[in-house]
């Protein structure tokens, strides 16, 4: 996701890469040699990097005991929950599933989630935005993913910064909303070029906003031309099948291979 | 806010470093952040004493170098900054191109003695 070497000078010419001190000092000394009392050690390691290792072993060890994670991510208020709900109704008979919430707060969706009779846990991030590889670890350990066959981590409702961050998941899914607008492919575009998955819900109030279905697809496609694109409602159950078979399929792969 | 935990992250892995080179104290911390990375500077330099307290690091500085957030044109292969000219190439007005830095969030080194 992030690139992790320093362009070369030449591609600097555009950008503001100003000479600093420590650019200074680097011409008199060799990195890493002493040089009076100081010397400068190269670290040159991605911050992200550590949570992308964290994350592809998470996926390994999960990949062993054939849980497919699905990590869900989309701005508050979108019908993650409800999606859930939805989707729990239709897969519960042929699944054993875990929901994982994640919130700043409260327990609320955990609950609902509960209602339905499915292993759920509520994660509070303490204030943080997203969660990374480590955080959905510990989520799984308390969940419990002992015969689980689809966990789902329902992620903190914020489109930015959860697409920063690798979960581990074996695939990544988003929901936009209607209400929402046509325009957030053009807003949040890292979020539309990682996900597998892209579900457009509350389709049925499609007729009471000015959201072009057609021109959200294009856009989208754009970032990701592999994305998978379903039209959905939760209310009304519209779409759910599609998506459900699609999730459905997903699993079984994972747990195959 | 997620500056904080990231920073915290890159405290730990600078107290690692230090130790395993037997290092006593850390003069500088210099990181590098992209224009496009997530990570907003004046916050990453707002929440590091936070991060630092308490450690062997209280006393370090911190620099941070931004790195420019430059693509390659895929029509005219020229490079320019995406930023500078709302995703547009100032050469021949293509907007087609693939980016080449500007997502980076690495420590570069420590300058110890």
């Amino acid at each position: 996701m992030s690139i992790d070497t320093t362009p070369p000078p030449h591609l600097c010419k555009a950008g503001v890469n100003k000479p600093t001190d420590t650019r200074l000092l680097e011409q008199f000394l060799n990195k890493g040699k002493m040089m009076g009392t100081f010397k400068t050690l190269e670290i040159k390691e991605s911050v992200f990097e550590n949570n992308n290792i964290q994350a592809d072993l998470l996926r390994d060890e999960l990949k062993e005991e054939k849980v497919f994670l699905l990590n869900l991510m989309s701005s508050p208020g979108s019908g993650k929950t409800t999606t859930l709900v939805r989707t729990i109704e239709t897969l519960k008979d042929e699944m054993n599933i875990g929901i994982m919430e994640a919130d700043i707060d409260s327990d609320v969706d955990a609950h609902t989630i509960a209602q339905t009779g499915t292993r759920v846990i509520q994660l509070h991030t303490g204030g943080m935005c997203h969660l990374d590889a480590d955080m959905t670890r510990q989520g799984l350990n308390g969940l419990n993913t002992d015969n689980l066959d689809l966990a789902i981590l329902e992620n903190v409702g914020n489109l930015v910064c959860p697409a920063e961050f690798d979960t581990g998941a074996a695939k990544n899914a988003m929901i936009l909303s209607v209400p929402e607008g046509d325009d957030k492919p053009l807003k949040y575009p890292l979020m539309f070029s990682i996900v597998d998955v892209l579900l457009i819900n509350k389709i049925d109030a499609i007729d009471f906003f000015d959201f072009d279905l057609d021109a959200v697809k294009q856009r989208a496609r754009k970032l990701n031309p592999n994305i998978t694109i379903i039209p959905i409602s939760a209310k009304t159950g519209e779409g759910i099948a599609e998506w459900t078979d699609w999730l459905r399929k997903q699993a079984k792969a994972w747990n195959q291979t | 806010m997620h500056e904080l935990g990231v920073v915290i992250g890159v405290v730990k892995k600078v107290i690692q470093v230090a130790e395993s080179n037997q290092l006593q104290s850390v003069d500088t911390i210099v990181l590098q952040i992209g224009q496009l990375s997530s990570m907003i500077p004046t916050y990453i330099q707002t929440c590091y004493p936070a991060a630092v307290d308490g450690t062997m690091l209280e006393k370090t500085k911190l620099e941070i170098e931004i790195l420019p957030a430059n693509a390659l044109c895929k029509a005219c292969h020229q490079v320019f900054n995406i930023i500078e000219n709302r995703s547009q190439c100032p050469h021949c007005d293509s907007d087609e191109w693939g980016l080449l830095s500007g997502k980076e969030f690495i420590i570069k080194e420590i300058i110890a003695q």
